[in-house]
């Protein structure tokens, strides 16, 4: 069973009908009982970080989500902002604390606005780095779906499994042990999208 | 008939109207140009290896070790034949009957199931909801073969689902035919394949929408299963022919000396090719319509084959091809009688559906003469409506 964690932010409709359609049971959830029941966990995430931080702290599931994750290395994945709040801290809107579970900080982009119009929407490739069960098998079409203003930025080139040039070169998905994160939104990518929530359901870390 | 000369591939006969095709600076088509990948680039013995391990990752573990969708004709003879003398599978035979089997390839049938030993389920879709079904696809997309089309392609699937057995093993990929699939990508038949060229842009739903007098659950049979479905059963679809070098000729040869599998002419064929399309009375008209629409028949086709295989020149070939493509088919009454329209209707929806630059003229169009076994087909026009 999927645990597709619910703290009022944003859209989580499309990434648990991917993974229905997929063939898994997918319950979408903030009670503990329930992250410790699933096998795998997804964070989703739209919008601003702060506000996404201030909402996982008033659902109350960051405690039981740490533990299950960080503690008893149960498949994660987060998504887009879900990516993002993995970060030490975000700076979107003032400076917030992150969950802390990866060494990272998210910033704004820094590209001539000009030429590269922000947010950053719409396809774009991916570039991959570092082999990884989860993206494999891309084909020759290496395009997945994005839309954001911030982006993840680390000095731990290790957490970094693909990145993604928008102006500048920006981690796009990282991995470090059971946890894994994409900016891009795999449940708006098509059949790389799917091939990659499939994926994850087969993964063990 | 028709008023211009259609460009042909310089190296086969295949003309522009061909669905997907492309010609490269010389000429060539892409089609032709996909045996280069077949024959020169594709590391077949690691194909082979590949479906070795395949076999093996789902044999023993299910009522049987995969489903063999099936015909009676000769690429799925020869698939079924090849998976059970080569790797001694148990296979599940799964046979959807459009209708219009031929009592040649009933005969064919009858000795390779008995000769493999294998289980069959055979299942025929209720005829009144076929009847309706195929005069609706005819008249909007100038093709009635929709219920055998998304039937062969739904319902073995539907059969995986409901009886668990993940694997099925289809034969000839598309791209021996066509580009919709390139030599070097694996085509797995899923959904997507059925949606891109096989139900004519027409979903089961679709259908209940535009006719009337069915139930929904009327059109099942051609309802492509859900993705959860398949996905919880752990469904894997893939082409014979995309593990090892299909060749029709050498294979044809196999069937005929190992299951006694014998061809039959079929209309609209040259009698080079006594191994081509028997298994439906209504080919003749199939390949009718399809002249009418883009100006090429099925010895077109076959002879195209043969060219890229080297077994005839193009000049051979093209005069096959003049000599056999395009006659007004003798089974084409009978389809009129079943479907219940005239002989106009039927051209002027053909016309239609016409693909430029062809431009078909009716006039003076030669008639076919009846095949041998043209008095066994079923002649039941009269229906009890319900």
């Amino acid at each position: 069973m999927i645990a597709v964690v619910d703290y009022g932010s944003g859209n989580i409709h499309s990434i648990s009908s991917a993974f229905y359609m997929l063939g898994a049971d997918v319950v979408v959830t903030n009670k503990p009982e329930d992250l410790q029941a699933a096998t795998h966990i997804v964070l989703p995430g739209v919008g601003a970080f702060g506000v996404c931080m201030e909402n996982l702290k008033a659902s109350g599931v960051i405690e039981s989500l740490t533990e299950e994750v960080f503690e008893k290395g149960k498949p994660f994945y987060g998504i887009c902002v879900g990516m993002q709040v993995l970060a030490r801290e975000g700076h979107e809107f003032g400076i917030h604390e992150g969950l802390g579970w990866v060494d990272g900080i998210v910033k704004k982009f820094d590209v001539d606005e000009s030429e590269y119009k922000i947010p950053h929407v719409g396809w774009n490739d991916i570039l991959v780095t570092r082999e990884t069960p989860l993206i494999k098998d891309l084909g020759k079409d290496k395009t997945f779906y994005f839309t954001h203003s911030y982006h993840f930025i680390t000095d731990d080139e290790d957490l970094i499994v693909a990145n993604c040039e928008y102006g500048e070169t920006f981690p796009t998905a990282i991995q470090k042990d059971n946890i894994f994160a994409t900016q891009f939104h795999p449940e708006k990518s098509q059949e790389n999208g799917l091939n990659l929530l499939e994926n994850f359901l087969n993964w063990k870390p | 008939m028709g008023k211009i000369n259609l460009r042909r591939c310089s190296r086969c006969l295949i003309p522009e109207t061909h669905e997907t095709i492309i010609f490269n600076a010389e000429g060539v088509c892409n089609i032709c140009l996909q045996q280069v990948v077949k024959n020169e680039l594709i590391d077949w013995d690691k194909r082979k290896l590949e479906l070795d391990a395949l076999i093996e990752e789902y044999r023993g573990k299910y009522s049987h070790d995969m489903i063999v969708p099936f015909s009676g004709g000769k690429d799925s003879t020869f698939t079924l034949h090849y998976l059970v003398k080569e790797y001694k599978i148990k296979p599940l035979v799964v046979q959807f009957d459009h209708g219009f089997m031929r009592p040649q390839l009933r005969e064919n049938n009858e000795r390779t199931f008995k000769k493999l030993g294998v289980d069959v389920i055979s299942f025929r879709p209720n005829w009144h909801v076929v009847r309706k079904v195929m005069l609706e696809s005819l008249l909007r997309k100038g093709d009635f073969c929709w219920h055998c089309h998304t039937g062969i392609f739904s319902y073995p699937m539907q059969l995986a689902v409901k009886f668990n057995i993940p694997l099925l093993l289809w034969g000839e990929p598309s791209s021996e035919y066509t580009s919709y699939y390139s030599y070097d990508e694996k085509e797995e038949v899923d959904e997507k394949r059925f949606n891109r060229f096989v139900n004519l842009g027409i979903t089961a739903d679709d259908m209940y929408g535009m006719i009337d007098g069915v139930e929904e659950r009327d059109l099942d049979p051609f309802r492509y299963p859900a993705l959860r479905d398949l996905k919880k059963v752990g469904v894997r679809s893939v082409c014979l022919g995309s593990y090892i070098p299909w060749d029709v000729r050498s294979q044809v040869n196999l069937i005929k000396d190992e299951l006694g599998w014998e061809g039959a002419e079929v209309e609209g064929v040259a009698p080079t090719f006594p191994y081509e399309k028997i298994e439906c009375f209504m080919q003749g008209v199939r390949d009718y319509l399809k002249f009418v629409k883009r100006g090429y028949g099925r010895t077109a086709h076959n002879t195209s084959i043969d060219i890229r295989n080297g077994r005839m020149t193009r000049e051979e070939g093209l005069k096959l091809t003049e000599e056999y493509d395009g006659k007004r088919p003798a089974s084409l009454d009978l389809f009129l009688d079943y479907t219940g329209i005239t002989e106009e209707e039927f051209m002027e929806t053909a016309q239609k559906h016409a693909v430029e630059p062809w431009v078909p003229e009716l006039v003076q169009i030669e008639r076919g003469k009846k095949l041998p076994d043209y008095d066994q087909w079923d002649k039941t026009f009269e229906l009890i409506e319900k």
